[in-house]
């Protein structure tokens, strides 16, 4: 049978970040931005609770919803992120719980991290290997990514709320991040 | 909230015909012909490549043509395009060059002749207004159905007649199927990977590749009224295709009444939540359309009533989706929910065999925008030569 030498039709780009970027450090005194979206309100539940926790521990928290990303909307939607990056010192983006959702939520994500600032994606458990494949397809193999179970969005809010409790330490671990200055030091 | 209402990016740089400078370099290539990539060695006959190219995850499950050096030198000989060119980017900041797009095209059975409208539909894919990212990604069975106008469509024979959407034999379904193949093994499409989609689609193989029956249609052409005459393709995202039978009606109104009513259904993406806006394609038969033409020879007034048909009342849903529309915005005054935000995101276009009787409904995938984009002529280069 006869071989010879084809042409690889695949491309992507060849540079990746391994790193996960800067912890997030002590949180006193910081501004932590949640980036959630329009789809996931159990995302809205869970960042309102972790943020209510970081400013009493000391931090600021500010929210920044995307939209639409085409058309007039997405321009906007583009300049607005931009403007929130630029006013936060960590970013916390959510939330990777469909398909599209999650290239959001990964392409937002590294688009903070790209910055430099600390960076983490929230997904869901079904999207957790999606989430790194796009992360490493986008030049981020390294990128933060915390996982909340799932299904998720599904569940009522009294039962949201205690998974948001229950993840908040480890979230904490995965941004690198600390609540007091002695936990830092520890 | 409010209602979002579809406004073309403003800042996106306008698409412009490129005129080409044929340049004559033959099959055995010359400097400007280097191809860059990775060279794999295979298996030559195409049964043996086919079951490579799966293992390497190229492939779609059909034969494919061994992308060699000297079929894509060939293929790009015939054309008059550099290979490194970037003609968009993918998902993941990938670029997408003319190389990739021809050795896709290769491998798909695509002619040499389809390059420019190739390019001209991974131009408009790879405008961030259709939202390729989300397209790419989503749990929905999206892919891009293309609509082609002007006289390529008879030059490459496109179909805008019988059978236009699907299984009429010629080059739509490789031209289509090269499309896959590229979002796929360039902007990296893979169900299960980096895709989520929850069912697919038989589109997801050769998507849809129609031309416009112009000679046919009452009203400009699709690509015309968008903004470019002549040769053109508009892309549009959709999730299938969904007939209408109409065997009953006699005036435009009632037409159009049926068309739109049947449009509107509420488990479609056009009445989700997770889609703040969509546009709606619509494709009418030469026969019907002249009807409706006889009465409304206004294209706006087509989409208009098109428009006003395609709508629920917001009492047909069940609360829980009536309310998160109404939180929206976009339960209207009239107590109605429209599929698109007004009736210039209905798009229509004419086509079909002329045993009339159906329309064809495309729903979106949701904020992905339909882009038209021109195809680029070759200019010889004796012609430039003189022109200069």
């Amino acid at each position: 049978m006869a071989t010879g030498f084809v042409l690889d039709p695949t491309a992507r780009r060849a540079d990746d970040i391994t790193s996960p970027g800067p912890d997030a450090g002590s949180l006193i005194g910081k501004r932590v931005g949640f980036r959630v979206d329009r789809m996931w309100r159990a995302w809205d539940w869970i960042s309102e609770l972790w943020a209510e926790k970081f400013r009493e521990a000391g931090a600021e928290v500010s929210f920044w919803r995307s939209a639409g990303r085409s058309g007039d909307e997405g321009e906007r939607c583009e300049r607005e992120y931009k403007a929130f990056l630029e006013s936060i010192d960590v970013a916390v983006v959510g939330l990777a719980n469909c398909g599209s959702c999650t290239g959001w939520t990964v392409r937002d994500a590294i688009t903070a991290a790209n910055t430099g600032l600390p960076t983490t994606a929230i997904a869901t458990a079904n999207f957790e290997t999606f989430a790194h494949e796009i992360a490493a397809r986008g030049g981020r193999s390294g990128l933060r990514v915390h996982v909340l179970p799932y299904p998720l969005n599904e569940q009522l809010k009294e039962d949201v709320l205690p998974i948001g409790e229950a993840h908040f330490l480890p979230v904490l671990q995965t941004m690198g991040a600390s609540l007091t200055a002695r936990e830092q030091a520890a | 909230m409010t209602i979002e209402l579809i406004r073309p990016g403003r800042n996106r740089i306008a698409p412009a015909p490129k005129p080409l400078v044929s340049r004559d370099c033959g099959p055995e290539g010359c400097e400007v012909d280097w191809l860059a990539s990775r060279r794999v060695e295979a298996e030559l006959d195409v049964e043996a490549f086919t079951r490579f190219s799966l293992e390497m995850g190229w492939g779609d499950g059909l034969p494919l043509i061994p992308p060699t050096d000297a079929r894509v030198r060939t293929f790009l000989s015939e054309n008059d395009r550099y290979p490194d060119e970037v003609i968009g980017m993918m998902p993941g900041n990938v670029e997408c060059t003319v190389e990739k797009i021809v050795i896709n095209a290769v491998m798909a059975g695509a002619p040499a002749e389809s390059l420019e409208l190739l390019i001209a539909m991974i131009s408009s894919i790879a405008d961030p207004d259709f939202e390729l990212y989300g397209v790419n990604a989503t749990t929905a069975s999206v892919y891009p159905a293309f609509v082609v106008n002007g006289p390529i469509r008879q030059a490459l024979d496109i179909p805008y007649s019988y059978g236009c959407l699907g299984g009429v034999p010629g080059v739509s379904a490789p031209i289509g199927r090269a499309i896959r193949l590229i979002m796929r093994n360039v902007a990296g499409q893979v169900a299960g990977v980096t895709s989520q989609t929850t069912f697919g689609s038989p589109g997801r193989v050769a998507g849809i590749v129609t031309g416009e029956w112009e000679e046919k249609s009452p009203w400009a052409p699709l690509g015309e009224r968008r903004g470019v005459s002549g040769n053109a393709v508009t892309s549009f995202g959709t999730m299938g295709t969904m007939n209408v039978l109409d065997t009953t009606s006699h005036s435009a109104s009632d037409f159009l009444e049926m068309i739109g009513k049947s449009y509107a259904y509420a488990g479609c993406n056009n009445f989700s939540g997770a889609v703040p806006f969509g546009e709606a394609l619509i494709a009418i038969n030469p026969i019907c359309a002249e009807i409706v033409a006889r009465e409304m020879p206004n294209i706006e007034d087509v989409q208009e009533t098109l428009w006003k048909f395609a709508s629920v009342d917001a009492n047909d849903l069940n609360a829980q989706h009536r309310d998160q529309l109404a939180g929206q915005g976009r339960v209207r005054a009239d107590g109605r929910i429209y599929a698109a935000p007004e009736p210039k995101d209905i798009l229509v276009f004419v086509a079909g065999g002329l045993g009339g009787l159906h329309a064809a409904g495309f729903h979106t995938f949701g904020t992905s925008l339909a882009q038209t984009k021109p195809v680029a002529e070759i200019v010889p280069a004796e012609h430039s030569i003189a022109a200069e």
